[in-house]
């Protein structure tokens, strides 16, 4: 099995926190945007998913630690999955 | 740009994907059961892949998603460049990471992927197929 990935709880609940913001405030700076996150920080942030990962990896070279959200998404659905037959 | 055809497997829609894999010169295939029942267009992702699979072919960790019906409960999600060759196509992915894949697959490709292209039987009831939304019609 390969390496888990570390993410840190404050990160899960500063994401979880912008994620709430940009979604019920559209004037949130965070709106529409991904969003990435580390050592409890926002490391960086922008519209296009590779500029942020690019930024990110610059920021924080081990792809294990930290996170990027999709910052308007909705996480928490939920999301059903209709397959069945596992 | 031509449209691609996959068999049935088991009897069931299948795409074919390359994950690539970080750091490394190698891609690795997949096939996933093409279910536009997983997820809505708004969903945030596009495919569901065992979860051994997102370890080693993801560029960076995304949110928690909950999800409901065949898998229950929260599940990480993961950035990954995926690639349909035949198609020209690649792209950073959102996929859910997942314990156990459906019977005979190794994944599922998402409605929300799948609607970023034309996709059926294109009159073929033994194959299930994609082409560019700007493809040729019918």
């Amino acid at each position: 099995m390969p390496p888990k990935f570390q993410i840190d709880e404050e990160d899960n609940r500063l994401a979880e926190a912008i994620n709430r913001e940009a979604r019920s405030d559209p004037s949130s700076p965070y709106a529409g945007k991904y969003v990435a996150i580390a050592g409890g920080k926002v490391v960086a942030a922008g519209e296009r998913i590779e500029d942020v990962l690019a930024a990110m990896e610059k920021a924080v070279p081990d792809r294990h630690r930290g996170l990027v959200i999709e910052a308007s998404a909705d996480y928490e659905g939920p999301h059903e999955i209709w397959t069945f037959e596992r | 740009m031509s449209r691609v055809t996959w068999s049935l497997n088991r009897g069931r829609p299948a795409i074919e994907i390359e994950l690539v894999v970080p750091g490394s010169p190698f891609v690795e295939k997949r096939l996933l059961l093409a279910d536009t029942g997983a997820g809505r267009n708004a969903a945030p992702f596009e495919m569901l892949l065992d979860e051994e699979d997102c370890l080693t072919s993801a560029s960076r960790s995304a949110g928690l998603v909950r999800l409901a019906g065949a898998y229950s409960g929260e599940f990480r999600s993961y950035f990954v460049e995926v690639r349909l060759p035949r198609l020209d196509y690649s792209a950073v992915t959102t996929v859910v990471g997942i314990p156990r894949p459906p019977l005979g697959f190794d994944g599922i490709a998402a409605f929300k992927f799948l609607n970023r292209f034309r996709y059926g039987n294109f009159g073929q009831p033994e194959q299930f197929g994609l082409e560019p939304l700007a493809g040729p019609t019918d």
